[in-house]
């Protein structure tokens, strides 16, 4: 028993405390959280601006260009591997970039936007078309109304999914490995290959994810029903 | 001040509004009642452009709303619409409910309007529910607000799409006040109800729209008393 707990600490030690190796782990975990990030915010930004041209509808009701070119982004996006599509922005797009978190950001921020696109068009469309008839009644013009009374509605509408796509975001930004970008999980995987021992660097790693997203959800979960709690005041 | 020309409205294969043609005078209150069905509420709408009308022509005053080259924004600053289900900016408080359009479309300073709401307010005894948000308020109340809220607009015309069928019995009352009040201080008005009391007492005249048409219009007295289209007859029957 104890020689088998010598064991356990001795990997433990190997994995995380020497060669300060922790510092690695936090190194990467930054990585991971940093493109998340940024990639979060382009594609809130974009995904807003997608969902608006898929709902543009020309004056008599039929779609309009824009309209037909946001659907072909989400059907491209959705319909490709987001590993393709960080290799295709790496090694393509962008290969003379040396921004590599920038690079990184895009890719996921492009392919995050086509989800956020969906949940924003399912968002605005639950707000009571009542809301944009009235808006239009006393004088405002589409955008006036899409604008001061649509979205903020739909934005309150679309906040739980958008932080569920927001999680997967962050997990997703594993593959960065892919294009030898060290985030949290290359990072272990890593020091598997140097220490000859996969548990603890994986389950760490793993753990590490778990936690970060845990107390993300607790925040978020208090976001949300604080937004609840001013619906029924 | 409205006028109606031959106006049509199909929804797909189905001819809602078969011609309509009538002229509304300033000051004027027309109620318009009508089975369920009948296009009582197209008309109503195809009126600001809510549904676009198939064929016809409409006027404010000289201006012809269905001409495409109006600006339908400018014309609805002009007619206040109200509706069934109130439809009050669940997302803004009432004061802002009532001063967001006056302010944004440049025709007030916020101040100005701000103050302008709170006489409205006041007009319809609610000026405790300025900062509320309309969650916290009952049917009726959404209703009064809804009305003021058009008002602050200074429109020239009020419509009301079936103002009261969504409110509870006891609350009828106070909306209807409201609209009464309205109507003595000279508002040209067009109102689509089921309220037979209220057309009777307010109306100068009342239209029976039936099967897409005007089928019978007529002041309330003889509208009411000596109804001389069957189907009018028949309908009287069943709502008084």
């Amino acid at each position: 028993m104890t020689e088998w707990w010598a064991d356990v600490v001795a990997k433990f030690v190997a994995a995380f405390i020497t060669k300060d190796r922790w510092r690695l782990y936090l190194n990467g975990l930054g990585l991971t959280m940093e493109i998340a990030f940024f990639a979060g915010i382009i594609g809130i930004i974009l995904g807003i601006i997608i969902a608006l041209c898929r709902l543009s509808r020309s004056r008599n009701g039929g779609k309009t260009f824009l309209s037909v070119i946001a659907g072909i982004y989400i059907d491209v996006i959705r319909g490709t591997p987001s590993v393709l599509q960080l290799l295709i922005m790496w090694f393509i797009i962008m290969k003379n970039t040396t921004n590599s978190v920038l690079v990184a950001s895009l890719a996921f921020g492009i392919n995050s936007g086509a989800y956020v696109a969906e949940i924003f068009r399912a968002g605005i469309l639950a707000v009571d078309p009542g809301q944009t008839e009235a808006g239009r009644s006393v004088g405002l013009s589409k955008s006036q109304t899409m604008l001061y009374i649509v979205l903020p509605q739909a934005i309150k509408n679309a906040l739980p999914p958008i932080c569920n796509e927001f999680i997967t975001l962050i997990k997703e930004t594993a593959i960065v490995g892919y294009v030898g970008l060290s985030d949290l999980t290359r990072v272990a995987n890593q020091i598997t290959s140097r220490t000859y021992e996969a548990f603890m660097p994986l389950i760490g790693a793993a753990v590490i994810y778990f936690v970060v997203i845990k107390i993300l959800t607790m925040l978020l979960g208090i976001l949300e029903r604080r937004l609840r709690k001013s619906d029924n005041r | 001040m409205i006028t109606v020309k031959d106006l049509k409205k199909n929804f797909e294969d189905t001819e809602v509004l078969k011609g309509i043609s009538y002229e509304v005078g300033k000051g004027e209150k027309i109620v318009v009642v009508g089975p369920s069905g009948s296009g009582k509420s197209t008309f109503l709408r195809c009126l600001t452009l809510l549904e676009m009308p198939t064929s016809g022509k409409i006027f404010l005053e000289d201006q012809e709303i269905t001409d495409p080259k109006t600006d339908i924004n400018k014309i609805r600053q002009q007619m206040g619409m109200v509706f069934q289900h109130f439809n009050l900016f669940n997302n803004l408080t009432i004061m802002d409910n009532i001063t967001l359009a006056p302010v944004k479309l440049g025709l007030m300073k916020k101040e100005e309007a701000k103050e302008n709401a709170l006489q409205l307010l006041n007009r319809v005894n609610l000026p405790e529910k300025a900062d509320s948000y309309p969650a916290q308020l009952s049917g009726g109340q959404k209703q009064r607000i809804a009305i003021v809220r058009s008002l602050a607009m200074n429109p020239k015309v009020m419509l009301f799409d079936e103002p009261t069928s969504a409110l509870d019995p006891e609350m009828v009352g106070e909306v209807l006040a409201v609209m009464k009040e309205l109507a003595e201080s000279g508002m040209t008005m067009i109102v689509v109800t089921h309220e037979m009391a209220f057309a009777k007492e307010v109306a100068n005249k009342v239209l029976f729209v039936d099967q897409g048409i005007i089928m019978e219009e007529n002041t309330p007295e003889e509208f009411f008393d000596h109804p001389k289209s069957p189907r009018l007859q028949d309908f009287l029957s069943r709502v008084l």
